[in-house]
């Protein structure tokens, strides 16, 4: 992180707003937003919920590995536009269906929370 | 519909998409193995059966040279277009198994800067790929049924995300999902296009769409519209894209409230309206619902609901329509009427398949309309009105110059049409191979202008009976006894060929009653059990008073009918020359 706030890429970070909104707040906003065009692609009985506790990979999941990895290439977007950096979900082997970062919403939405401070070197929320 | 898609990565995501849009079409996909496009075009015959084919290939696969061009190598460029030649021809081997087969053209990821500010010149990358898409545009340009599809237009909509190398290597998908969701949406446009699907109406408000301001409350002087404005620059631009469909065949008309005089003034005078009255085939300009106004300007145009777009600033007024009239499109529109024109440009409800001259011209039909339609007023009956119009039909067979316009109504007419037969270029070519099969395209004209190639008749000869297969007529012409000369002529022609009887069964669907009510007008015998008409041909079908019949020439010299012996099914088929 350089000193004038961007990153060494030269982009700006984005601080939580003022309001109160939490940077969990609007990793969820992006991942729902990840999940809506996802579910785009499925049938409408196949399609995934916007939900902390909706699986995404593993046993109850309906995501197949097609639509896992669109859903973390449209979420990889999504959260470089909303953070400024760009992050990799995909590093550190995160595909473990029992305890890896994939398992549910939550634990990803909770992941990535922790690769963006890493990335950023300071709390964000 | 069933598509079948082919390509050299990974298109599930594609299918995903065309399978669970929300499109009436209703698709449902299957794949070729992946990676096997020139096994899956050249053994189309093997393919599971579908309506259309979808081909999406990497231009480094489909052509070998472009990939070694791509790592600098100095290549031969003839050979290069000989590549796609082949790939063409590939492509027109599969045609007859589709009804239409839908080629992306290639692209390159924008990461690709190749060797910079020589990537435009000599044997740089991005010049190679313009000369491999125009060649195989030409080379698919007579190729009736096969379209080649700009996959540009999605990346760039796109933008830098439109390739993702992580899809590429874990799924070994080429693009984003995103280019993917635009393929999708243009391959159901292209797919109603084929199908004859398309809009032909466009009912536009006046007040903050054709121009800023209330013309009613500052005067036609004070519109903003042009000058040294940028949102005068917008509308203008926004009735020139509006004028360009127009010039397509679309039909403009006008749904306004406001005094017509006011607004009429304002559209015959404004020096720098775009937009003349003249332009548009009618309008309603009161202070009535607009929703009942558009029902009454599609009637007026005789034209369905379901080929209606509306287009108001208002979101009051939309979601009015919209409520009332589910069957008229009303797309989303922009609060920013800077985004006025490129909305209406990006809509993909105009697409048709044909381009023809009877749609370049469907705006002057209806201004000829107008005065047929103020003619009718001044004599004293209808029967008066039909005898003077000096219809003239013209009969021809299926050739080069008329196939695109036969192709067109058979596809695209609902109302007048006795079985609602859909045909591909393809299969109506192959159904003509028959000697007992005929078919004949019908061109119309009055002293009021020019109709155009406006009907088709077919039909099948077997064991002394002559069955109609197609009998289609362009709502245009309905009713000015054109249906009758066609069927006179059908008649006349089996008769000679020797036939005893003439059928046709009517196949009802849920836009075709105008057609029963003719034919049981016709004086054709009816079998309601069976749904079918009959006349027997030992009595002459009458040709209908004030309609001329000019039949069609068959390359001969003579003036007399001759009768040419075919060896199929027995049936004698004349030849007619022209009589006039």
């Amino acid at each position: 992180m350089n000193m004038d706030g961007t990153n060494s890429f030269g982009s700006s970070v984005k601080e939580p707003s003022a309001n109160g909104t939490s940077l969990l707040d609007g990793v969820l906003r992006v991942m729902y937003d990840s999940i809506a065009e996802v579910n785009l692609q499925l049938p409408e009985h196949q399609r995934i919920e916007k939900s902390l506790t909706t699986i995404l990979l593993g046993d109850g999941g309906r995501l197949d590995s097609l639509g896992l990895v669109n859903f973390i290439v449209i979420t990889e977007q999504k959260l470089e536009e909303f953070l400024g950096v760009r992050i990799d979900l995909t590093e550190n082997d995160p595909f473990s269906p029992n305890t890896g970062h994939f398992r549910t919403v939550q634990s990803l939405a909770t992941y990535i929370c922790e690769l963006a401070e890493n990335r950023v070197g300071r709390p964000l929320s | 519909m069933k598509v079948y898609l082919i390509a050299d990565f990974n298109l599930d995501t594609l299918g995903n998409y065309l399978a669970n849009s929300e499109s009436s079409l209703q698709i449902s996909v299957s794949s070729a193995p992946f990676g096997q496009v020139i096994p899956a075009l050249l053994q189309a015959h093997e393919a599971p059966p579908a309506d259309f084919a979808v081909v999406w290939t990497s231009p480094e696969t489909m052509v070998p040279s472009f990939a070694e061009s791509l790592n600098y190598a100095t290549i031969d460029e003839d050979r290069l277009l000989a590549e796609v030649h082949e790939f063409a021809e590939c492509l027109r081997k599969a045609q007859k198994h589709y009804r239409a087969i839908f080629v992306m053209s290639w692209t390159l990821p924008y990461y690709r800067r190749g060797n910079g500010i020589l990537n435009l010149k000599g044997q740089g990358a991005r010049k190679l790929l313009l000369k491999m898409n125009l060649k195989l545009a030409e080379e698919l340009e007579d190729s009736g049924s096969i379209y080649l599809l700009d996959a540009q237009r999605w990346t760039d909509a796109v933008g830098k995300n439109s390739y993702s190398p992580k899809l590429w290597y874990m799924t070994k998908t080429r693009f984003h999902a995103d280019v993917l969701r635009r393929a999708a949406s243009d391959i159901n446009a292209a797919i109603s296009g084929v199908l004859g699907d398309c809009k032909k109406l466009v009912i536009v408000d006046l007040d903050n769409t054709l121009w800023g301001g209330v013309v009613g409350d500052l005067g036609w002087q004070n519109l903003k519209l042009g000058g040294h404005d940028y949102l005068g620059e917008a509308f203008i631009d926004f009735q020139k894209a509006l004028k360009g469909l127009r010039n397509r065949g679309v039909l403009l008309a006008i749904a306004s409230k406001n005094e017509e005089s006011v607004a009429l003034e304002a559209l015959a005078k404004h020096p720098e309206m775009v937009l003349r009255p003249e332009d548009f085939a009618a309008w309603r300009i009161n202070w009535n619902d607009k929703a009942a106004n558009i029902v009454e300007l599609a009637a007026q145009l005789n034209l369905g609901l379901q080929s209606a777009v509306f287009i108001d600033d208002n979101p009051v007024e939309r979601a009015r329509v919209r409520e009332a009239l589910p069957e008229v499109q009303v797309p989303d529109w922009p609060d920013d009427k800077t985004l006025f024109a490129s909305r209406l440009l990006e809509l993909d409800c105009f697409d048709s398949a044909y381009a023809t001259v009877e749609d370049a011209s469907r705006s002057q039909f209806y201004a000829d309309e107008k005065q047929r339609g103020s003619y009718r007023k001044t004599v004293n009956s209808a029967e008066e009105w039909l005898l003077s119009l000096q219809t003239e039909v013209s009969v021809e067979e299926l050739s080069d110059v008329n196939r695109i316009r036969v192709i067109q109504l058979l596809n695209k007419t609902n109302q007048m049409n006795l079985t609602t037969r859909r045909v591909s270029e393809q299969e109506l070519e192959d159904w003509l191979q028959q000697h007992n099969r005929k078919l004949w395209a019908f061109r119309v004209k009055d002293k009021f202008g020019d109709s155009g190639l406006t009907g088709v008749l077919s039909v099948e000869m077997q064991s002394g009976i002559a069955r109609i297969v197609d009998f289609v007529l362009s709502c245009r012409v309905i009713g000015r006894r054109v249906e009758d000369a066609m069927v006179a002529f059908a008649a006349e022609y089996c008769a000679a060929a020797g036939l005893e009887e003439l059928h046709a069964n009517y196949l009802p669907t849920a836009k075709n009653k105008p057609c029963l009510s003719f034919w049981m007008s016709s004086g054709f015998s009816y079998d309601e059990e069976e749904n079918r008409f009959g006349w027997l041909l030992s009595k002459p079908y009458p040709f209908p008073k004030g309609v001329g019949i000019r039949r069609p020439q068959t390359g001969g010299t003579s003036q007399s009918q001759q009768r040419v012996s075919r060896e199929s099914e027995g049936v004698v088929l004349p030849v007619f020359t022209n009589s006039d």
